[in-house]
């Protein structure tokens, strides 16, 4: 049975629908992330489960229990915001002992917990600064800190990440992943950012206009993107739309205008008539190169630029323009005819 | 958190009542038709209205009120302007003690200020009391001046300026042309201010009155202290119109936050 | 911009304050020290053992005092409950609050004297409905003063206490109630905290703004004196010029002293780092 259950939630500002019958689920010290871009409701979930929103409609379970009119403070949901709100009149040490005092814990049990938590976020020493006096991914841990030390039921992360700079926020998630796996805490965490959400999540679930489009394991999403928002979102940055469509033992045979493409099946597949793929896996090549023959394409170089490890071409051809990455030493030129093959197992189809 | 507490919602009832309340009485008390101020009313006229107009003293202080307010205005624009700027502008030694010099008649007792300035501006230099009386607002509107043109000259993108002299315009006529029309609205608003800080001051008014010279809120104040009837109140209602409307404006151009801000 | 440049645009203001402002106050504090070209504190050894000026002098404290607990009392709650409300409820709500600060001391202390005169609101009310035969005389006492000067000052305080409250990041308030805290004590030991410098600041304004207004004690509370009244009788009524300068640097040095104090409290109540 799951932890956490949202079953036909619906959330409405405004006579707005942000949620509308929205459904989630999440197992036991799994890490689950709610990725999408702003506005898809993604944070509007997370404050649903912390309780500071109210469902329209729908019930939300924990651990078998009926949470959904249950107050914010009688949750012991641990919350770290994307501005930390660590308390500025308070050092770090009574911040993180705050939930602690509310919770009338004895004072030397407090010490025992807050010097504890310090540790493990890498802030012993800490104490007596005050948060003004703190660099933002100290900020971060003491936050971090702040909400483990109550040890919450569950721990939500909201954007945690996008107020430091690019090099620390690659530190910081791998911190928060350890410590999530370290204490074995169920969490939800919240982020715009594709590639954070991926590399410590056992769940993600892209969500798109208050729908979870795809929920599966951050490999599988990677690979097979079940529809074109997913697949857009993720660096699909190329779209082919067919218009026949027919099964072939292990393989899906597929036409556009005349054009045949084979794509490689796999168990799931949508049966949608998009078919999509990442520059990075598109070939390129001049006609000597890559021969005629299905899932090749005849396109006309008309921009490229210089990505650092490989060129980028924009392609016009037959259908459209394409996208694609090629290390080479000497580019293409522009207006140069090249070739493109679209290999069948790099070509997903979504809806 | 919809739950509102119902406590709190009826005590900041009573706390607006106790605040607008007698301010709405004033307005019914005007209708009173008798020549006593009394409750309930005892009937309904607008005489009190007509008789604003018909007594002289608060026709001709009303008068002076509004020059004085006027031109004490424009010469705290002459001066405050060019100082606004500079404070603003540039970074010099100083400048934090030029600044809290600049503000600082806003933090003495408005009545001390009058009495001093009674005492060496009419007395020891004989300046005429109507000239004083320009001088004392001047210098009491200056702060809301530089304070309000600051705060707008605080929002102006000075890399705008450095593109009209770049474009081969004179400082001067930069000022005038890219920053001035920049901060008009802070400009218009900071008159408003300084002019109701003035029109409604009595603590350096009252030090400045002489045989037909005051000013309307120091003429109001002798006139409740011997009369009580509802001339007063009619006159009042008119004066809360006319601040209600300079509210509204100020509104306009700074929003209500410039307000709230300290 | 060159330096010369600053200094000249600075100068005109300068000048004229320094003619009009600091040159008088610093003469009138000056004249105060010295007696027939003798230095002496005698003007203010007067003072400070004339029994009526002290008595004076004290019910001004007490009045400013009084005045500034019932602001503080009154304002912080309220200040709280506009600072949660939606946008359009608050705007609405401090235009209120704003519209009486805006208006002339005049018509506010005049307004008072309508409700609380012998055939004023209360009087009139009290006595309509047989709880008083003889109209109370609230008029003209201390009483009335500190009405008054609630009715001016309590708007300040308000707006003021608005204004800090509306910069305490929500965010703090929903982490303290996610930490197991309810709302009431969220609002006790987050918002309150951190509403102190601001407490500070609109008890100084209404302290200081207390202490030396005029019109509201000279139109509320009659015979009864306060500084400011007394510091303007001594000035035109009596014509006696040294008392009246004395007062005057005795109310100028008591705000300094206030401004001072308030303001060291609320750089210690501060928020650290």
């Amino acid at each position: 049975m799951a932890l956490l259950q949202l079953d036909n939630i619906s959330v409405a500002y405004d006579q707005q629908y942000i949620l509308k019958d929205f459904n989630l689920s999440l197992e036991k010290g799994q890490l689950l992330s709610l990725l999408g871009p702003s506005g898809c409701g993604k944070t509007t979930t997370l404050r649903l489960i912390a309780g500071f929103l109210d469902a329209k409609d729908g019930s939300f379970r924990f651990e078998g229990k009926d949470y959904t009119r249950t107050p914010i403070n009688k949750r012991n949901f641990g919350l770290v915001f994307q501005s930390y709100a660590l308390f500025p009149h308070l050092s770090v040490y009574e911040n993180v002992a705050f939930g602690l005092r509310i919770r009338k814990v004895k004072d030397d049990e407090i010490r025992k917990r807050v010097m504890k938590m310090l540790e493990i976020v890498s802030l012993h020493g800490f104490e007596d600064r005050f948060p003004g006096a703190l660099s933002g991914g100290q900020k971060q841990r003491v936050a971090i800190a702040r909400a483990l030390v109550i040890e919450p039921d569950l721990l939500l992360f909201d954007e945690p990440l996008s107020n430091l700079d690019a090099n620390l926020r690659v530190n910081m998630r791998v911190e928060i992943r350890r410590i999530q796996q370290e204490l074995g805490i169920t969490t939800v965490y919240v982020s715009h950012d594709q590639e954070e959400c991926f590399s410590i999540s056992d769940k993600v679930a892209v969500m798109n206009k208050g729908v979870i489009e795809q929920l599966d394991h951050p490999s599988v999403i990677f690979k097979y993107p079940k529809t074109e928002f997913v697949g857009r979102f993720i660096g699909f940055n190329n779209f082919i739309t067919f218009t026949e469509r027919q099964a072939d033992g292990d393989a899906v045979l597929l036409t556009v205008n005349g054009l045949p493409f084979r794509a490689k099946k796999v168990p799931g597949m949508s049966a949608g008539m998009k078919g999509a793929i990442r520059p990075d896996d598109l070939l390129a090549g001049t006609e000597n190169e890559i021969s005629e023959g299905p899932n090749v394409l005849d396109g006309t170089v008309k921009v490229s630029t210089y990505l650092g490890r490989s060129y980028q071409y924009i392609v016009e051809t037959a259908l459209g323009e394409f996208t694609v990455n090629k290390e080479m030493l000497s580019p293409f030129e522009n207006g140069q005819r090249i070739r493109l093959l679209v290999p069948p197992e790099k070509l997903v189809l979504v809806d | 958190m919809q739950n509102k507490s119902y406590g709190l919602t009826l005590f900041t009832f009573l706390v607006y009542l106790f605040l607008l309340g007698p301010l709405i009485l004033i307005a019914i008390a005007s209708f009173e038709p008798s020549t006593v101020l009394k409750f309930p009313l005892t009937g309904f006229s607008l005489k009190w209205y007509k008789n604003v107009f018909e007594v002289g003293l608060f026709m001709s202080t009303f008068k002076t009120s509004v020059i004085v307010s006027l031109l004490g205005n424009f010469l705290a624009l002459l001066l405050g302007v060019p100082a606004a700027y500079a404070l603003s502008r540039g970074s010099f030694r100083g400048k934090n003690t030029l600044n809290a010099i600049f503000l600082s008649p806003v933090l003495i007792p408005g009545i001390v200020l009058g009495f001093t300035l009674l005492k060496f501006i009419i007395i020891s230099l004989h300046i005429p009391i109507y000239a004083a009386l320009l001088i004392g607002h001047t210098v009491i509107m200056l702060p809301f001046i530089i304070r309000v043109i600051g705060s707008s000259l605080s929002n102006f993108d000075f890399a705008i300026e450095e593109a009209s002299l770049s474009l081969g315009s004179s400082r001067l006529a930069t000022f005038f042309k890219v920053v001035l029309p920049n901060i008009r609205s802070g400009i218009i608003a900071a008159v408003l201010i300084a002019f109701l800080e003035s029109f409604n001051n009595v603590d350096i008014s009252i030090f400045m009155s002489g045989p037909g010279i005051s000013t309307l809120p120091i003429q109001m104040l002798t006139y409740v202290q011997n009369y009580f009837d509802p001339t007063i109140a009619a006159l009042s209602v008119m004066l809360m119109i006319f601040t209600a409307v300079i509210m509204f404006l100020i509104e306009r151009l700074l929003g209500l936050s410039y307000f709230t801000k300290r | 911009m060159k330096k010369r440049y600053l200094y000249m645009l600075l100068m005109p203001g300068l000048l004229f304050l320094t003619l009009f402002m600091i040159f008088p106050l610093a003469a009138t504090v000056g004249s105060t020290l010295f007696q027939n070209g003798q230095f002496t504190f005698s003007h203010y050894t007067q003072f400070l053992t004339d029994a009526y000026f002290l008595e004076i002098l004290g019910t001004t404290l007490l009045v400013s005092f009084m005045t500034t607990i019932i602001c503080v009392a009154i304002g912080f709650p309220v200040a709280y409950y506009i600072s949660k409300l939606p946008p359009r409820g608050k705007s609405i709500l401090l235009a209120l609050a704003i519209f009486p600060l805006l208006t002339s001391s005049v018509v506010r202390s005049f307004s008072w004297m309508i409700v609380l005169g012998k055939n004023g609101l209360i009087n009139n009310a009290l006595m309509g409905i047989g709880l008083i035969q003889e109209p109370l005389s609230i008029l003209y006492t201390p009483t009335a003063m500190i009405i008054g000067l609630v009715h001016l000052f309590l708007p300040l305080i308000l707006i003021t206490l608005v204004g800090v409250m509306e910069n305490i990041n929500h965010d703090l308030v929903e982490a303290a109630q996610s930490l197991g805290a309810s709302r009431f004590s969220a609002f006790r030991k987050i918002v309150v905290p951190l509403s102190i410098p601001g407490l500070i600041i609109g008890s100084i304004l209404v302290f200081v703004g207390s202490l030396t207004a005029y019109t509201t004690p000279a139109l509320l509370g009659g015979k009864q004196r306060v500084i400011s009244t007394f510091l303007y009788q001594n000035a035109i009524t009596l014509n006696d010029w040294n008392a009246a300068s004395a007062i005057a640097t005795m109310m100028m040095i008591i705000t300094f002293v206030v401004i001072a104090i308030m303001n060291k409290a609320a750089a210690k109540f501060n928020p650290k780092g």
